[in-house]
């Protein structure tokens, strides 16, 4: 067995049905199922599902006490998204994902930051984002198309 | 910019409180902020040891559909996600610094049968975080014994 992705940030997706989720996941948005623990009850305890160089972990369902729950047991709300950068291809990714059902929210768009985006819900009501780099853009050029103001403390020189 | 390929959102009810609390009690560092006309946060992206994250106030619009970004603390203390991160290491520091900054330690630091050494955190909103750090390397049928759990590679092995 070979788990060689180990990004430093992951998330961790709850389902109410995580073994068709994990279905879905790899047909409809292109990830790829390294790891799948059973719970012995007919849930999922622990997977490992890889995209390029990252990752997500998707679980359920939600037990007692555990703090999670599908967007589906909670009127459609999130309480985190995922967002994809993708290097390429970003509208056949839409395509294939729509073709399986995805809920396609906003259509692929190019963006005034440089992106071009699509997002969509998964059948549990996830909420998912794409974006691909279309456009190599300066700070500046993003906050004047924008017209948002932009800080980045983190920058060096 | 160095772009990870999953970036995780996640939303608060104060956005801004938010960031300056992940990076005093987490260490997270806050790479970008963008701010509109009236000084409201309209996005953020957080770095940690080349992850990423983005946090962002409670919000909904046409294009999430009928998906409504909450928190926590709006939700009866519901996740529908959690956040793991991977340390190298100072695994029990980096909680005792969460903890002094007023994380609610849900599991102590505890080592795994899977090998990893994790805790749990609440931050201010309720948002659950995982922290993992790898302390050995255990093979997936020490797993499957330790556990009495099935371990599976692929899902062509499990029926449906």
């Amino acid at each position: 067995m070979t788990v060689t992705v180990r990004p430093s940030v992951v998330p961790i997706l709850w389902y109410q049905r995580p073994r068709d989720a994990i279905d879905w996941l790899c047909r409809a948005l292109g990830f790829e199922a390294l790891m799948v623990v059973d719970d012995g009850d007919g849930g999922v305890m622990h997977s490992e599902l890889r995209f390029g160089d990252g990752a997500i972990y998707v679980v359920g369902p939600p037990r007692d006490g555990m703090n999670g729950a599908s967007p589906r047991g909670v009127n459609g709300r999130n309480t985190q998204h995922v967002h994809l950068n993708l290097a390429e291809g970003l509208d056949a990714h839409c395509a294939q994902a729509r073709a399986e059902g995805a809920a396609i929210e906003r259509e692929p768009t190019d963006q005034p930051y440089g992106d071009r985006v699509y997002t969509c819900l998964d059948p549990e009501g996830h909420s998912w984002s794409f974006g691909q780099p279309v456009k190599a853009m300066s700070v500046a050029e993003m906050a004047e198309a924008t017209g948002h103001r932009i800080d980045t403390p983190g920058a060096h020189g | 910019m160095m772009r990870p390929t999953i970036v995780p959102a996640v939303f608060y009810k104060d956005p801004i409180a938010a960031l300056r609390w992940l990076e005093k009690a987490f260490g997270f560092e806050i790479a970008s902020l963008i701010t509109d006309g009236e000084g409201r946060l309209a996005h953020s992206e957080l770095t940690y040891k080349g992850g990423a994250l983005n946090v962002g106030g409670e919000w909904e619009g046409p294009i999430v559909g009928p998906a409504r970004m909450r928190s926590p603390q709006t939700v009866e203390g519901i996740n529908t996600q959690f956040v793991r991160i991977h340390l190298d290491d100072g695994l029990d520091d980096h909680c005792e610094r969460a903890r002094a900054a007023g994380a609610r330690i849900v599991d102590e630091p505890t080592d795994q049968f899977y090998g990893s050494r994790t805790y749990r955190a609440l931050d201010l909103e309720g948002h659950v975080w995982n922290f993992s750090q790898e302390v050995r390397v255990v093979s997936g049928e020490e797993m499957e014994k330790a556990t009495g759990l099935k371990i599976h590679t692929s899902l062509s092995e499990v029926g449906s």
